[in-house]
């Protein structure tokens, strides 16, 4: 068995549970299950629970594949998940993202308590969006209920989902932001701080959040004597129903940002804007990528494009309120094959945890077959002051294909970047772009945007 | 050197005395909200359907 330890992998990110952990070979993910989770596992089945969250598209799906495929001497089974076209992390969800993904963590408790399970983590990384909906992926997070016995992952929650959200809805939306700094979620006493004095009137936040924060300060360090018996099924249940009812309350509206209205004050014609979009969806066609990212996709019309049954597009906006809008709109309209997520491509998600292993960067999560990188050339070239070539080399990077537009300085947008600034860019022309782009991809197609300055491209790495 | 004693102050003895604290008074409100229920009942009104038994949970 052993032997097998050849050409396989085991993922950075699943090292901490002893129940079992992931590994990919071939291309293709796997999860082992050892034998101190033999019981759990058992139970997880013969409870009826697995079927319940499966068939709620609460838990990811997975099939039994042969053993002689385990990683060590330890191992139960070796289970296939289905596969999930990408991995995003809290950090890169908008609120709404983020509330599902808490929202769906307790329906799960709650279903797994009714079965004589409870969840022994309630960490936002166990959850992924798949086919629209925010599952649970971690099959391995069950344990068996015993009566008496508290949440074990209360405070995980508290962290991880109540706290963030509660400080995206009642003070800015941004600090999710701190969730790419506190790998186990917010501290609970930051979390107190930085609240408005008015969430301690919400009975939810203020004893989750407040009080909560000052007993960890309280009964730091002291040990606790029994630990069994001390909490009853009625109080668990009352503490995930309050727990939701807090959480379903909390609200985010997004207001008009710098961009949440962008098409509305664009500076092109509607039949620019169809030329454009029909070009894009042709060359997707043509190029029938399997994974799409669509970088600056503000609220994913270009993304809507590109997205089939085929192809599973990644909707990337550095704005918010694009990305609630875009998540808003997709759920509303039950789409399976996209995923919206914040990303500031000037400082895109860098690699986080444990020998900065356990949660990937953005470009490590690539490449995908087709990038899309419409009008946002002159946002990387000319407001951050990136070479044409490194803009290449990038793409290039996270990309096999590359649909991309020239926004020329003529253009009324970039004349706006340029009003505040000395213009510096000297080689930032068609001629400029195109020799930077040439030494980094072959360009197969290049179309003048019609009633437009602006120029699409087709390119492909070389 | 100073070393803080901070990292070895674990906050878990707090969440853990305070979930008790809190889920307490709220498993009352459960307990309150059954009976509630069974009175009501009593005069014919039916309590909502159970949520979990639904395949969607949004």
């Amino acid at each position: 068995m052993m032997t097998n330890q050849l050409n396989s992998r085991q993922l950075p990110a699943s090292f901490r549970d002893p129940s079992g952990f992931l590994f990919s070979r071939g291309g293709v993910l796997y999860r082992q299950v050892n034998r101190v989770y033999e019981q759990e596992y058992i139970r997880l089945f013969e409870s009826g629970l697995y079927e319940k969250l499966v068939r709620a598209r609460l838990l990811i799906p997975h099939v039994e594949v042969d053993q002689a495929l385990a990683e060590s001497e330890s191992a139960y089974k070796v289970i296939q998940p289905e596969r999930v076209p990408f991995i995003s992390y809290p950090y890169e969800w908008s609120f709404s993202q983020l509330k599902d993904a808490a929202v769906v963590t307790l329906s799960i408790q709650r279903r797994a308590l009714k079965l004589g399970m409870s969840l022994k983590d309630a960490s936002a990384y166990n959850i992924q969006f798949v086919r629209g909906k925010a599952t649970l992926i971690d099959t391995l997070s069950f344990e068996t209920y015993k009566e008496g016995q508290p949440w074990v992952a209360y405070r995980q929650f508290c962290q991880h989902f109540l706290a963030p959200l509660a400080l995206m809805a009642l003070k800015d939306v941004r600090l999710n932001q701190l969730l790419r700094v506190y790998i186990d979620g917010l501290p609970l006493d930051l979390a107190s701080e930085l609240l408005p004095w008015k969430s301690r009137l919400n009975f939810g936040l203020l004893t989750h959040i407040h009080v909560h924060a000052s007993a960890q300060k309280r009964y730091a360090g002291e040990e606790i004597k029994s630990r069994g018996g001390a909490m009853s099924k009625q109080a668990m249940i009352g503490l995930i129903d309050n727990l939701e009812a807090t959480i379903k309350k909390l609200a985010w509206i997004p207001k008009g940002t710098e961009w949440g209205n962008y098409y509305d004050i664009t500076n092109y014609s509607d039949s620019a804007f169809e030329h454009k979009r029909g070009l894009v969806a042709e060359w997707t066609n043509r190029v029938k990528p399997s994974v799409a990212w669509d970088l600056g996709a503000n609220n994913g019309v270009f993304s809507r494009a590109v997205s089939t049954p085929e192809t599973f597009v990644v909707s990337f906006d550095i704005d918010p309120a694009a990305v609630e809008k875009n998540y808003l709109q997709m759920k509303n309209e039950k789409t399976e094959s996209l995923l919206p997520l914040l990303l500031d491509l000037t400082n895109p998600s860098p690699s986080i945890g444990w020998a900065n292993r356990e949660r990937e960067s953005f470009g490590s999560r690539g490449p995908a077959d087709m990038v899309l990188a419409l009008a946002i050339i002159h946002h990387l070239a000319i407001s951050n002051n990136v070479p044409l070539l490194q803009l290449a080399e990038y793409f290039a990077k996270i990309g096999k294909c590359l649909v991309i537009e020239f926004v020329p300085k003529s253009d009324s947008q970039v004349k706006k970047l340029l009003a505040s600034r000395e213009d510096v860019f000297h080689n930032y022309t068609v001629e400029g772009f195109e020799s930077a782009f040439r030494e980094k991809f072959i360009i197969h197609e290049k179309v003048p945007v019609r009633e437009s300055k602006r120029v699409i491209y087709l390119m492909e790495g070389k | 050197m100073h070393f803080a004693p901070l990292p070895y102050l674990d906050p878990g003895s707090g969440s853990f005395l305070i979930q008790l604290l809190i889920a307490a008074l709220l498993g009352l409100g459960v307990a309150v909200r059954a009976s509630w229920g069974k009175i009501k009942g009593w005069f014919g009104i039916k309590a909502k359907a159970d949520e979990d038994d639904d395949e969607s949970t949004e």
